[in-house]
């Protein structure tokens, strides 16, 4: 325990010492201040404090839209872009020194000569390096939770989600940033492949999204084609064969054939598609899920409605009979998001998390093979 | 007072090999004792394998082959690492922390308790010299302080055995002095300190025992009485040409010194045998200029060791590859 709280201490000492851990600060802060300076009252939205207001009947204070804005605000942009990107290539650039500089001569000699075992030590320095991102997420999700509360009541205890959900995506690139730093002992290069490593994910995300959405795309279309077929069909049955009726049948029939056709398309398409997103699925399956770990969040608290921020920030949400709010966009276009939304919501915490997390053993079992077996 | 163990050596190698990759072969059946309470000088050409050696012992390098024991437990026995102190060649400290946080640092990594820590840091800082920078960060020291700090850093866990690995690397004279003065005070208190050094001057004035690493292997191991006794002579100088009686004496050489000196040379370590020399000198009328004692010193023995007896040359510096020597 001794050795656990010195180590614990050091790591804290070392992120203090660096710029950039209080400059990610900084910045987190005035991301909180934006965000919290955005505010609602009974005639509309308020920015900056009250200093720009813009009238809206939906959106004011208490209103459920209003709720919901603020929360996609914060599951979007704030958990999406800031600390899902930004702060976390902030934070890689930041932690990646570290090992490097530990297993550096002269310095690893002094830990290693006491009595403590390498594996222990590895893992004990890689657990306290995440460090920099757990303290920066925990402080930023209590501020985000008291502008929640203070701007609309909600006292969603789910934004302390975001602190195990952004450590562990971090966690996963910084397992191969530890592996790449304990094998070559260079902090640059164990940066570039980490981001590249990262961008391939991205890339391979990006790869099957956009062979999901043309396949849910191209199955709507299919069944549709199907249902004018059998709607054709059920017409041309009701119809008399008969001369006087000959030309009405002919276009049906026309369209029935149209519409086969149409079905025997995207069923091709949806055939040649199967074997690349099989592939991509492979890819993937040995990849860490970094946007679908994040995603989780998302998936989580925004669960009571398919209302995007998107569809407030252009007026495009209604509310249905029930009164529950929904976006007013075509039903195709919302039948196409949905399904694909169910494609990924479809994919269980163990392929998300677990796979990823096979992934961040895999590295750290390299790295500490290497660290354990080096003779310094 | 530290509590000495029963007999048992402070350090107790055999066999002690290391091949590194690319057939490097470091050290090549290490064998060495070094007895408690006493300061153990390992010396060696640059490459001979002293610091892998001492690394060895401190867990940092893994030998490829390795027997013997170190305060009574097996080498690389990790428990046993809390009661030996070590200061490696060119240890480099984290930048972010002050004197003091570097000794509390390593002293908690050594298991000690906190109260323990902050009784010593105190004390070691003022051992070494360092008590007014304790609070300043380690990145504005200079090399002699980082040494200083090093030595203390070395002696937080109360070691019974201190291993230093060129300790007085960028100190100056006065530090190399009060370095000399803690190493022998810890050798009064009963802790064994094993010195690696090339300052062989520093290491003739404390060490008791030595040994030197030449390639790998272990050329000379013991007191510095016992490896200098066959070079023990006294030397007698006087004026002129010797005495004919002298030219017959096989027990005494002679050799000029100058034009009109001569150098008289009697081998042996006792005084008993010289003394009818020097009343038949005297008696001869020759003018004595000098007499004294004299033997190899440390830089003497280092260079015979380090020297092949065949070709009168010194060994290439370096480990050997392939096993063999180069």
């Amino acid at each position: 325990m001794t050795q656990f709280k010195a180590m614990l201490i050091d790591a804290y000492r070392e992120l203090n010492s660096r710029k950039l851990f209080w400059v990610v600060l900084a910045i987190s802060t005035m991301v909180m201040l934006g965000y919290a300076s955005m505010g609602f009252d009974e005639t509309g939205i308020s920015y900056f404090f009250g200093i720009w207001h813009v009238d809206n009947d939906q959106i004011r204070e208490g209103s459920p839209i209003a709720r919901m804005l603020y929360r996609s605000i914060f599951s979007t942009f704030i958990v999406g872009i800031w600390l899902a990107w930004a702060a976390v290539i902030l934070a890689l650039i930041s932690t990646t020194t570290i090992f490097p500089d530990f297993i550096a001569g002269g310095a690893i000699d002094l830990v290693l000569s006491k009595p403590i075992s390498r594996l222990r030590l590895f893992f004990t320095k890689y657990l306290l390096s995440l460090l920099f991102v757990l303290l920066q997420v925990a402080i930023f999700c209590i501020g985000v939770f008291l502008c929640m509360g203070w701007r609309t009541g909600e006292w969603n205890w789910l934004i302390f989600a975001a602190i195990p959900l952004i450590t562990l995506f971090y966690s996963y690139l910084y397992s191969f940033n530890v592996f790449i730093g304990v094998w070559t002992r260079s902090a640059l290069t164990a940066l570039l492949l980490t981001l590249l490593l990262w961008f391939s994910t991205f890339g391979i995300n990006m790869a099957e999204l956009t062979i999901v959405q043309i396949q849910v795309g191209t199955q709507l279309s299919l069944e549709d084609a199907v249902d004018d077929r059998d709607r054709f069909v059920a017409s041309l049955n009701r119809i008399e064969d008969t001369e006087d009726n000959a030309r009405e049948r002919a276009g049906l029939q026309g369209q029935i054939s149209h519409k086969e056709q149409a079905a025997a398309e995207s069923k091709e398409l949806l055939e040649d598609l199967d074997p690349w997103m099989k592939r991509i699925q492979a890819v993937k399956y040995v990849f860490p899920k970094t946007g679908e770990t994040v995603g989780l969040l998302e998936r989580w608290l925004k669960r009571d409605t398919d209302v995007s921020f998107s569809d407030i920030m252009s007026n495009n949400v209604t509310m249905n009979e029930e009164g529950d709010l929904i976006p007013a966009r075509n039903t195709r276009d919302r039948q196409a998001e949905s399904r694909t939304i169910e494609f990924y919501e479809s994919r269980s915490m163990w392929y998300v998390i677990g796979t990823s997390l096979i992934f961040e053993f895999v590295m750290l079992g390299l790295a500490a093979f290497i660290f354990v077996r080096r003779d310094y | 007072m530290v509590k000495q163990s029963n007999g048992q050596m402070a350090i107790d190698l055999h066999n002690v090999q290391k091949m590194y990759r690319g057939k490097v072969h470091a050290l090549r059946g290490i064998d060495m004792q070094v007895h408690p309470g006493e300061i153990f000088g390992l010396l060696g050409p640059n490459g001979a394998g002293k610091s892998t050696l001492v690394k060895i012992m401190m867990t940092v390098v893994r030998p490829t082959q390795a027997s013997g024991t170190m305060l009574g437990r097996p080498v690389g026995h990790k428990p046993t690492l809390g009661r030996v102190g070590y200061l490696p060649e060119h240890h480099r400290f984290p930048q972010y922390l002050t004197g003091a946080q570097v000794l509390d640092f390593y002293a908690a990594m050594a298991n000690v308790s906190r109260t323990e820590r902050r009784r010593r840091t105190a004390e070691l800082l003022d051992v070494v010299g360092m008590s007014e920078w304790a609070n300043k960060k380690i990145s504005s020291y200079s090399k002699g302080m980082l040494q200083r700090v090093g030595l203390a850093q070395a002696l937080m866990n109360d070691p019974q055995l201190v291993l230093l690995d060129e300790p007085t690397d960028g100190v100056d004279p006065v530090g190399r002095r009060e370095i000399r003065d803690v190493l022998v005070r810890l050798r009064d208190e009963g802790r064994t300190v094993f010195l690696n050094s090339h300052l062989l001057s520093e290491l003739e004035l404390v060490c008791s025992r030595v040994a030197i690493l030449v390639q790998g292997e272990v050329a000379m191991q013991g007191s510095l009485d016992d490896l200098t006794s066959e070079s023990r002579r006294y030397e007698i100088l006087i004026l002129g040409s010797p005495p004919g009686w002298v030219k017959e004496n096989a027990d005494v050489r002679h050799e000029p010194v100058g034009v009109d000196r001569t150098r008289l040379v009697m081998q042996g370590a006792e005084p008993g045998p010289v003394q009818p020399i020097v009343d038949r000198l005297r008696s001869d009328g020759t003018t004595i200029v000098s007499l004294q004692p004299v033997r190899e010193n440390l830089e003497d023995l280092f260079l015979r060791a380090v020297t092949d007896p065949s070709t009168g040359k010194a060994y290439k510096p370096g480990a050997a590859r392939n096993g063999g020597a180069s």
